[in-house]
Parts: C-alpha cells; sequence; structure tokens
C-alpha cells in the first residue's frame, strides 16, 4: 500500500523526499523512481519531513503515530488506525495535543461508486436509510507467505479487522453511528477453510440495519464487492461484477496465481483513481485549501470499535453494544 | 382427482388453481371463501363452482384440499379438511404460533392425512441443480450462506399480510421461511441458534409491522447463514423481489440468484424496466408433488413437520428481537 501512496502522492505539489522500512531493498525499491533518500529508521526521516505516510503493519501505527505526532507532522495513517481503543484514543489525543493532522486511510469513501451513493442518501433522494448491504469477498491475502502480517491476528486483526473495516466505516458514512453489533465468522469452526468468511449485522442509533460481508474464502483471484442501500424512499444498488465496462477475453492469456492482495480495479481517469483522490484531499486539507475531511480519526475510531465489537461478537456469541467497547 | 380451493386470502391460490387445472386428471371442484365476495368473484374469475360454506365443499369429499387463507387461519380450514379425510397442501407460512403448527402436524397425522406446506423454492430447476451439486458433495462442507429473501410491501396485492393479527407479523414472517426452510434441506442439519434485527423505516406509512430485517442462523453441523427478509424493494423495482443464496463451502463459492431468468422490458405503458420471467415454473412442479402424494399415497416431498420446524424459526426470530439476545433451539 506504501507504494500505492507514493504514486498518488506524485499527483499533488507535495515531493516524497525520504522512504524507510526494516526491508531496505524494498525501501530503495520504493523511494528510486522519486529520487527520495532511504532513511535507516523512522526517527530520522520524521526529522526531514512535514507530512509522514504510515503503510505499515497495524499493530506498528500506534507507535508511529505518536512518534509522527511528537515531532510535529502531520499523518496520513493506513487504515485500520489500531487495534484497540485505547491506541486510537492516545493516537487521536496526541496529535491534538500536537496540534497536527491525522489523516486515515479509509479508501472505499473515495472509490467513486460508493462517493456517488454517499452522495445520493445525503442530498435525500432515497429517503432514510433502512437496511444497508455491503459486501467485500475475496481470497486469502499472501496465501503463499505464510510469514506474512495478514495472518498474524495480532498484527493485522485478522480479517474481521482488516478487510471488513471498510465496510463498517461506510455503513456509519451512509446510515450513521452504529449501536450494537452481532457477528458469526466461519474460523473458529472451519479452521481448515480457504479463509475466513464473516457475515455481520450493525443496528445503527437510529435504528437503520446494515448487514455486511466480509471474505476470504473464495477462489482466487475473485474480488467481489457490492453495495445496496435502501431508503423509504428509494433504493441504490451495485454489484461489482454487473458494473464491468471491459470484458476481454484472450486466446492463451494465462492466469498468475501469485497475487499479494488484489485490489479492485476499474479503468478511470488517473484524478479518478481512489488513492489519488484520497491522497489529493488529504494534501488539499493540509494545506488548507479544503477543511471538511472526508475521514476524520474520530470516524477512524469509531470503525475500529465497530471491528473490535464484531470480534468480540464472535468470541462471545452474543451481541454487543458499542458502548461496552472501551479498550 | 378431486380437489377443493379452501379461501383466497392469498394471492397464491390465483396460480394455484391454474397448476392443477394443467394437471391430467385433477378436477378442480371449485372454490370456498369466508369472505362471500371474494369467493364469488375467483369463482367466477376462474370459471369454477362457488361454495357457500367450506363444509359444503368437504362434504362432496375432494381428495385434497389447497388451503389459501390468512395465515392466523391456517389452523381452522386445515382441522377441518383433516376431519373431512381430505388431503392438504396449505400456504407458507403453515401457522403463525408453534402452537398451532404443532396442533396441525398432529391433527393430520392422526387423520392419516397429507399435511404438504407450499415451500415452492425446493421445486426450483436453479435450486434443485446447486442442491443435487451439494449433495454430490461437489462443494465439499458447506461453511456460511449468504441469503436474501427480499420483496416490496405485499400490502398492495392483500391488505390483511400487514394486519399482525391475520399475517402473525409483516417482513420477518413473510420473508424468512423459504431460505430458512431450503437451508434446512440441503444442509441436512436443524437451526441451533437464531439472532434477528427488524426495524420499520420502509413502507413505513403502510403498516405498524417490521418492514427491515436481518436474521443469522447457526445450524448443528456449524454452517452459519444469514437471511435478509426485509420489505426492501420500492413497488417499482423491475420485479416483485427476489431470492439469492451465497453458499461458501469447502471447494469454492456458488452464487444463486433464484429468479434471473428474466428478460428486461421497457413499455412506453410501464415507463419503467420490468422484468419478464422466462424460467420454470416452481408452484407447477410443487403442486404436481401434492398430487402425486396423494396418487402414489405417500409422505409428500415437503411435510407438515418441515413447516413446523420453520414456524420454530420465525417465532425464534421474534423472541431474538425482542430480547436482543440469541435464542437457543432444541436439536
Amino acid at each position: 500500500m506504501g507504494i500505492r501512496h507514493a504514486a498518488a502522492w506524485v499527483h499533488t505539489p507535495a515531493r516524497i523526499v525520504g522512504v524507510t522500512s526494516p526491508n531496505r531493498a524494498k525501501a530503495e525499491e520504493a523511494a528510486a523512481p522519486y529520487g527520495a533518500k532511504v532513511y535507516d529508521s523512522f526517527t530520522a526521516l520524521l526529522e526531514n519531513v512535514d507530512v509522514v505516510d504510515i503503510c505499515t503493519p497495524t499493530h506498528l501505527h500506534h507507535s508511529m503515530v505518536l512518534k509522527a505526532a511528537a515531532a510535529g507532522k502531520h499523518i496520513v495513517c493506513e487504515k485500520p488506525l489500531a487495534l484497540t481503543m485505547w491506541q486510537t484514543h492516545e493516537m487521536i489525543a496526541a496529535c491534538e495535543a500536537a496540534g497536527v493532522q491525522l489523516l486515515v486511510a479509509h479508501v472505499v469513501r473515495f472509490f467513486p461508486e460508493y462517493a456517488v451513493a454517499k452522495g445520493i442518501v445525503d442530498r435525500g433522494e432515497i429517503g432514510r436509510v433502512g437496511v444497508v448491504r455491503l459486501s467485500r469477498c475475496m481470497f486469502k491475502p499472501a496465501r503463499d507467505n505464510p510469514d506474512s502480517w495478514f495472518h498474524d491476528l495480532d498484527k493485522s486483526g485478522g480479517m474481521m479487522f482488516d478487510l471488513m473495516i471498510h465496510d463498517y466505516d461506510f455503513a456509519r458514512w451512509v446510515a450513521g453511528d452504529v449501536e450494537s453489533v452481532f457477528a458469526r465468522n466461519i474460523a473458529p469452526k472451519f479452521p481448515d477453510a480457504a479463509g475466513d468468511h464473516a457475515l455481520v449485522i450493525l443496528r445503527h442509533t437510529n435504528g437503520a440495519l446494515s448487514h455486511v460481508e466480509g471474505g476470504q474464502a473464495y477462489p482466487a483471484p475473485m474480488f467481489l464487492t457490492s453495495l445496496e442501500i435502501a431508503g423509504d424512499q428509494g433504493l441504490i444498488e451495485h454489484r461489482a461484477q454487473s458494473s464491468i465496462p471491459l470484458s476481454i477475453y484472450l486466446h492463451d492469456s494465462g492466469t498468475d496465481a501469485h497475487v499479494q492482495a488484489a485490489v479492485p480495479t476499474s479503468p478511470l481517469e488517473r484524478d479518478d483513481d481512489p488513492y489519488v483522490v484520497q491522497i489529493k484531499h488529504f494534501y488539499d486539507v493540509l494545506t488548507g485549501k479544503e477543511t471538511n475531511l472526508r475521514v476524520t480519526a474520530a470516524d477512524a475510531a469509531a470503525a475500529v470499535q465497530i471491528a473490535i465489537a464484531a470480534i468480540e461478537s464472535t468470541r462471545t456469541g452474543r451481541r454487543v453494544m458499542l458502548k461496552d467497547v472501551v479498550s | 382427482m378431486k380437489i377443493g380451493m379452501m379461501s383466497f386470502a392469498h394471492h397464491h391460490a390465483e396460480s394455484y388453481i391454474q397448476n392443477l387445472r394443467a394437471i391430467p386428471d385433477v378436477e378442480v371442484m371449485g372454490i370456498a371463501d369466508d369472505d362471500t365476495e371474494r369467493g364469488k368473484h375467483f369463482a367466477e374469475m376462474f370459471n369454477t363452482r362457488w361454495f357457500e360454506s367450506y363444509e359444503a365443499l368437504l362434504a362432496e369429499k375432494p381428495d385434497g384440499v389447497v388451503v389459501c387463507s390468512e395465515n392466523a387461519r391456517h389452523r381452522p380450514l386445515v382441522e377441518m379438511a383433516a376431519q373431512a379425510g381430505a388431503h392438504v397442501l396449505c400456504e407458507k407460512p403453515l401457522a403463525t404460533t408453534v402452537e398451532d403448527a404443532q396442533v396441525m402436524v398432529d391433527m393430520c397425522e392422526k387423520a392419516g392425512v397429507i399435511l404438504m406446506v407450499a415451500f415452492p423454492m425446493r421445486f426450483s430447476p436453479v435450486i434443485g441443480e446447486i442442491n443435487r451439486m451439494m449433495r454430490a458433495g461437489g462443494l465439499g462442507q458447506i461453511f456460511a450462506v449468504n441469503g436474501t429473501n427480499q420483496g416490496e410491501c405485499p400490502k398492495h396485492l392483500r391488505a390483511w399480510f400487514v394486519d399482525k393479527n391475520l399475517a402473525g407479523g409483516g417482513a420477518i414472517t413473510d420473508h424468512i421461511v423459504h431460505i430458512a426452510d431450503l437451508l434446512r434441506w440441503m444442509l441436512d442439519s436443524e437451526v441451533m441458534e437464531v439472532f434477528a434485527e427488524a426495524n420499520h423505516i420502509l413502507y413505513a406509512d403502510e403498516t405498524d409491522l417490521e418492514t427491515g430485517g436481518l436474521v443469522s442462523l447457526t445450524f448443528a453441523n456449524g454452517t452459519i447463514a444469514t437471511i435478509d427478509c426485509s420489505w426492501s424493494k420500492p413497488r417499482y423495482y423491475p420485479t416483485w423481489g427476489g431470492l439469492s443464496l451465497e453458499l461458501i463451502g469447502e471447494k469454492g463459492v456458488v452464487k444463486v440468484n433464484a429468479f434471473k431468468q428474466v428478460l428486461t422490458v421497457y413499455t412506453h405503458a410501464r415507463q419503467r424496466p420490468h422484468y419478464a420471467y422466462w424460467g420454470s415454473d416452481a408452484n407447477q412442479a410443487m403442486i404436481g408433488e401434492f398430487v402425486a402424494a396423494i396418487r402414489e399415497d405417500r409422505a409428500p416431498a415437503i411435510t407438515g413437520y418441515n413447516g413446523y420446524k420453520v414456524v420454530e424459526i420465525v417465532a425464534a426470530a421474534y423472541r431474538s428481537v425482542e430480547m436482543g439476545e440469541v435464542v437457543r433451539l432444541n436439536v
């Protein structure tokens, strides 16, 4: 994701001046296209930048955000913001105290189909939102690399955190704050499944309901997303596989099964690319050109809270009230 | 074979009477209905005899009857039919309470008559295809099922659909049953736990009953499932709604859309897209099974017990909504 963010920053007036990674070769590869310097440590990098973009495994976000805030640097942080509520609170408090921006990359809010749907809801075109359905199903990421941090629950939080947080956040964006969560996943009962699959029911404070499905048990390279928002005055439906503008079937095309983690692709103008739109938005916020953040740090914290509640619900088998998720 | 129609309260009776007539050697005796106007109306429409009472119809010794009364009025009609020795096909849901369902099953058993419940989805060739694949082990163990059976609020079809006393409830009563029955059958496992959330936002001006519902089921074999039973399709949707299943299995994933065999039609008259269904009529196969079970003097493919188990799940869903807790069922 660091590579992808870097490629997006290029489309702003900002300059990528430094890269750091525990893997020196990877850092050099990432830095080369931009003539950026490779730093041996995050601390050394911090001394030479105005903004840091943190795309490390999730469990490292907390300490890095605290360091960056202490250094007075603005921060872009990959989602999920953190894996616990106390960490999110500390991170947000530190950024507030330091007077730096904390921009969490919930990129789904910048995907055009999701952003357009949000606009339709906000303009009241479908009335009051009643039932939302969101789905994000794919194969297990990095399945050829058992050492990947994606597989370590302590580092990524697992699929119900890392993948599904996109849709917890989007559900909140279109239907408001969440009051309770009920969730079931297959991993505990079926550890030999190709990946986890979870079915989550959210009740929003305003009475709306959301069904959030996340899956990594699909065969590669499948990646299917869908959204459906039913209001009392209309309905929005979107299925990624029904909105494919190009279908190309070549003889002997071969397939590459060694995909690290698939990202849905759709041919768009560069300026409409969600990752570019997201970084440009963050740049505009940092330069004061834009004041309304599309994703606030509080939004990111609320998404973390829903993820924790969902996982807690699969563990206890019961509905979890969000107000009880405090740490 | 003589078949009588008991009540046209449910609009499915309009299909079933035509399905019956399409079967050789089946004679539709006529229609009895406690709503005289309705009974006469449909007797005239379908050019069949009108009986002034259920007793009058049953007195002529039908081999079987089709009960399409309001949900809460299934029980008295099924009891009458059983006492008269007539085999019964009862519209879904079998009953609005577990107690009613139990009594109906017991009574038909004692009377030695068939009690079949109208779950036509079991006869959908689309469902049949995937069911055969699953039974042959083509998907391996099924881990999870994401099901939807959404529709429009059916009030415009019959006002009683949104009358709690007659319907038993709203979207949860109306649209859990098909998928719950299919999954019990396809997974060959019983529901162990039920959790449900419901709300009243869509079609709120048409009814006080729940119009949105999300239900989570956990089966004894470990399969997790959800059913979206919401009346979340607007009246101007291209069709009434639909039924979909996404099955996550050991060997892969299957997405089922039982009503995808449609033409998209645009007409000046409608001023909006409309789906024209061209798939097979599952009702025809279901009615055929009822007639065949009577002829062959055997249990039908869908028994009263199957209907009872689904009523149990619906009741558990309402209990869960009320308590905000998971409801456990005895397996």
